[in-house]
């Protein structure tokens, strides 16, 4: 068989690695028979290559396919769902759980900081001083009438900066989106 | 755009029905039923989704392969064809195509 087609080969088996080898080897010669039946057809090797697709691109549709047959958890589905997000440029995905839950808890924390600070401030006008209300950066503690304007600036920024994470993750998701339902039959 | 997101949604399904009506006549190869659906651009589909579906549809237990000899020049082959639960599998989602496709007469005639 052609070395162009062999080396396609190898490559679709090499990004099918999370799988058995059985499995994998009976995918390969599957692989194999239609590319012989597409050159007995008279297609050359060239021809062959870019009517299969890129040989990562078929991977990953058998690896998505793999996915979505069995819903229980092992260790090799974890490894072929990683494989198919990274081979589908979706690993991106694996970052969501950790950016929106930072930015609903930066947004949060933006928004009670001033809160506080406020609370804080008003409070000891009126002689009253709360323990567990303090601005403190490491191991200093700033008295009530710093703490107010300084409350309130930290809090704009952690507000913004949840704001902005959170922008990213939506656009995020929804490149997300389409590239998944590229992944679909064409 | 819209149109073509429409037909591959509508495809998705469809195309599993045909590959299991025309497994359900004959045990069949993969490039035969790939060169099979070609004939109809409307149900046109490459390597990259038939080969994965039919893996899939083998670990459903819904197939059964085996690895055929042909004839001299030619690679051997890997035939599809229905279990029982294919079988009854099939019969479903026929009756349901059916349904569907009365349905959408029916309104058109309304």
């Amino acid at each position: 068989m052609d070395k162009v087609l062999e080396n396609y080969l190898d490559q679709v088996d090499r990004h099918l690695r999370p799988m058995q080898a059985s499995e994998r080897a009976d995918i390969i010669q599957e692989i194999r028979s239609g590319m012989l039946e597409l050159a007995a057809a008279g297609l050359d090797a060239a021809q062959i290559c870019q009517r299969l697709g890129g040989p990562k691109e078929l991977a990953a549709a058998y690896l998505g396919d793999a996915i979505t047959k069995s819903p229980g958890f092992s260790w090799s589905r974890l490894g072929s769902i990683l494989a198919f997000c990274g081979l589908a440029g979706l690993g991106w995905m694996l970052v969501l759980p950790f950016t929106s839950v930072l930015a609903v808890g930066l947004m949060f924390s933006g928004a009670v900081a001033p809160l506080a600070g406020t609370l804080q401030f008003v409070l000891s006008l009126m002689g009253i001083s709360v323990p567990y209300i303090m601005f403190q950066l490491g191991s200093y503690t700033a008295p009530p009438a710093v703490a107010f304007p300084l409350s309130i600036v930290v809090g704009a920024l952690l507000f913004l900066a949840g704001r902005r994470l959170w922008r990213f993750t939506v656009r995020l998701v929804q490149t997300i989106g389409q590239q998944y339902r590229k992944l679909g039959v064409q | 755009m819209r149109v073509e997101e429409w037909r591959s949604q509508s495809k998705r399904g469809t195309l599993e029905l045909c590959i299991l009506l025309m497994i359900e006549k004959r045990e069949r190869y993969g490039y035969e039923l790939i060169s099979e659906l070609e004939k109809r651009p409307v149900l046109a589909a490459k390597e990259s989704t038939i080969y994965p579906l039919l893996r899939r549809l083998l670990g459903e237990g819904l197939l059964s392969s085996c690895w055929r000899e042909s004839a001299e020049g030619l690679p051997p082959r890997k035939y599809y064809s229905l279990t029982n639960t294919g079988q009854t599998y099939l019969q479903t989602i026929s009756a349901v195509w059916e349904d569907l496709s009365a349905a959408i007469q029916e309104i058109k005639e309304a």
